[in-house]
């Protein structure tokens, strides 16, 4: 009988360890991850057989929805939050804005069932997935029988997903010794270093914790992770994002409130520190000046990974569709 | 209480009068540990209950309140099911209106105490996709908010606030202090022959018991927090050995 072709899961040189082993019960292959691919970009999984995971986790743009702040979903819906770029997910212990999620394997059944997103039922992507060629047989080469199973489903869209992995940006290739900083980088470098990295910590450029930036509450009345714990001293706190790629995944905030990484920049450069419940850490304001700023974002610029958003093993077989 | 005792007395440091416990351990517990085993297998039957009657889709039943009410859900997972040291490790998911029985891997005695949990453990809980009674395909696993729902009752109430009149308690919540998980335990005496225990779903005590809430300010509760936890506070006093 054909087995499938383990894959080693590789930590990029100098990161930590994942904080849990997300393939611990989900045995990395090649035969999973082609399978977890091929759904991930397949409409089939929704309710008009057209909105896939890739409609608004696009590939070009580190798997965020490129230049929308709300994505869209069946029926002419929006979401509710903006959608973040989608790597470096197994150094994560919860997901979405609101950390409402424990575990990669679980993630997809909220976007595929969510009546703003994919609006399919569990039952109804499993019967469609059973009717159609070539899935049977795709399970069967990534899980031995041709069973196509919930738990397999998710396993299968988890080992792509998480096998997603943007390392090779400029920064990367100056901590490896390859390249070099620029004056104005390196400066910005230097900067960030002093005002940004208490959240944004290196090399995963997120703490993955919580917290209230200052943004307030919006049209959609979104408390953040109050919804999650029920607590008051929650509210408006979100999950802290990368910055890596920040360059490709416009516009910014969960709420793709600001449309520019300069405008982000002037949020924190200008927050009213009396705001209740504001994060500690920004109750300082930080001070920059414009070319300090000018040299923060030729920083930030150096996050961005085209070997990331331009590799073949992420990027679609063949065309799909978009509908932006 | 004496087995009670003897179990508090393992916790502590040995002295010279160690033996002695010992071998009242002995003299007291084992009898009772070693009763003659009915049968291999346990059959436990549920018989859901609302003001003495069976528990039928769309009846009408009245809390203690006077409130009234109608069901058209009743799912809840039991697991963690013992008798004296065996252990069942199933995880089973009740529907009060389908099967009415489970068939329990652990030997029957007479006369013992039945344990089991009302709930799913932790651990499937924040371990990725599960199968079998734990499938979200069962509609009893939130997707917003990670963790199995324990304990589902839908119906519909004239007293409830809702546009639809209806009430709603997916009681979930897995870790902390809100967690809905409940231990119960139920002494029982059995007939000699039989492989069957009979137990009562009292749903008149799923209004009140240790905590009560009323339907008028309580029509839905869809989240893990306290107001989970005050319905799990009863879940226990919801079941009772129905005598032979």
């Amino acid at each position: 009988m054909h087995k499938p072709t383990p894959v080693a899961f590789e930590t990029p040189k100098g990161w930590p360890k994942p904080p849990t082993e997300i393939f611990a019960r989900n045995t990395l292959t090649q035969e999973g991850f082609l399978l977890g691919k091929k759904l991930f970009y397949d409409g089939l999984l929704s309710k008009d057989s057209i909105t896939s995971c890739a409609s608004c986790h696009q590939y070009f743009a580190a798997f965020s929805t490129f230049e929308h702040n709300f994505s869209h979903g069946i029926n002419n819906r929006f979401t509710n939050r903006n959608a973040p770029g989608l790597f470096n997910l197994a150094w994560k212990t919860s997901y979405h804005w609101d950390g409402g999620v424990n575990h990669l394997e679980v993630q997809s059944l909220g976007p595929i069932t969510d009546s703003n997103e994919m609006g399919e039922t569990l039952e109804n992507v499993l019967l469609k997935l059973r009717t159609n060629l070539p899935y049977p047989q795709l399970f069967k080469s990534a899980f031995g029988d041709t069973a196509i199973s919930s738990q397999r489903l998710l396993k299968a869209l988890a080992q792509f997903t998480g096998s997603l992995i943007s390392a090779n940006s400029k920064y990367d290739r100056v901590k490896n010794g390859k390249e070099k900083f620029n004056v104005y980088e390196q400066n910005g470098y230097e900067i960030f270093k002093t005002n940004c990295s208490i959240c944004h910590s290196e090399p995963l450029f997120t703490n993955d914790k919580f917290s209230n930036n200052g943004s307030g509450l919006n049209k959609q009345g979104d408390v953040g992770r109050k919804r999650i714990t029920g607590l008051s001293s929650d509210s408006l706190q979100f999950k802290v994002p990368s910055l890596r790629n920040i360059q490709l995944t416009p516009p910014y905030m969960h709420d793709g409130s600001i449309g520019y990484i300069t405008k982000v920049i002037n949020h924190y450069t200008t927050i009213d520190s009396s705001l209740p419940q504001l994060d500690p850490v920004l109750k300082t304001p930080i001070r920059l000046s414009d070319r300090n700023k000018a040299e923060l974002l030729a920083f930030l610029f150096t996050l961005t990974d085209t070997s990331f958003t331009k590799n073949k093993k992420y990027a679609p077989e063949e065309n799909i569709i978009f509908r932006h | 209480m004496r087995y009670k005792n003897c179990i508090g007395k393992k916790f502590q440091p040995m002295n010279k009068y160690a033996t002695l416990y010992i071998v009242l351990l002995f003299a007291f517990c084992c009898p009772v540990q070693s009763q003659e085993i009915i049968d291999k297998k346990t059959v436990i039957h549920f018989v859901p209950i609302a003001n003495g009657k069976p528990v039928q889709p769309d009846s009408i039943y009245q809390n203690a309140f006077g409130e009234t009410y109608s069901v058209s859900k009743l799912k809840y997972y039991l697991s963690n099911f013992s008798i004296g040291s065996k252990v069942d490790a199933g995880i089973y998911l009740i529907d009060a209106f389908a099967a009415d029985s489970v068939i329990l891997q652990l030997p029957l005695n007479a006369k013992g105490i039945l344990h089991f949990q009302l709930g799913v453990d932790s651990i499937y809980n924040c371990s990725g996709a599960q199968s079998g009674v734990l499938d979200p395909l069962n509609g009893m696993f939130w997707t917003w908010n990670t963790g199995y729902i324990n304990f589902k009752l839908e119906g519909y109430s004239a007293f409830s606030s809702t546009n639809i009149k209806n009430i709603e308690y997916h009681i979930g919540g897995y870790a902390g202090e809100n967690k809905t998980m409940r231990k119960i335990q139920l002494p029982y005496s059995l007939p000699k022959k039989t492989q069957d225990i009979y137990i009562q779903f009292n749903l008149d005590n799923f209004w009140k018991s240790s905590s009560a809430f009323k339907i008028a300010e309580l029509p839905v509760i869809t989240s893990p927090g306290k107001n989970a936890k005050i319905v799990a506070d009863n879940f226990s006093a919801l079941f009772s050995i129905l005598p032979q």
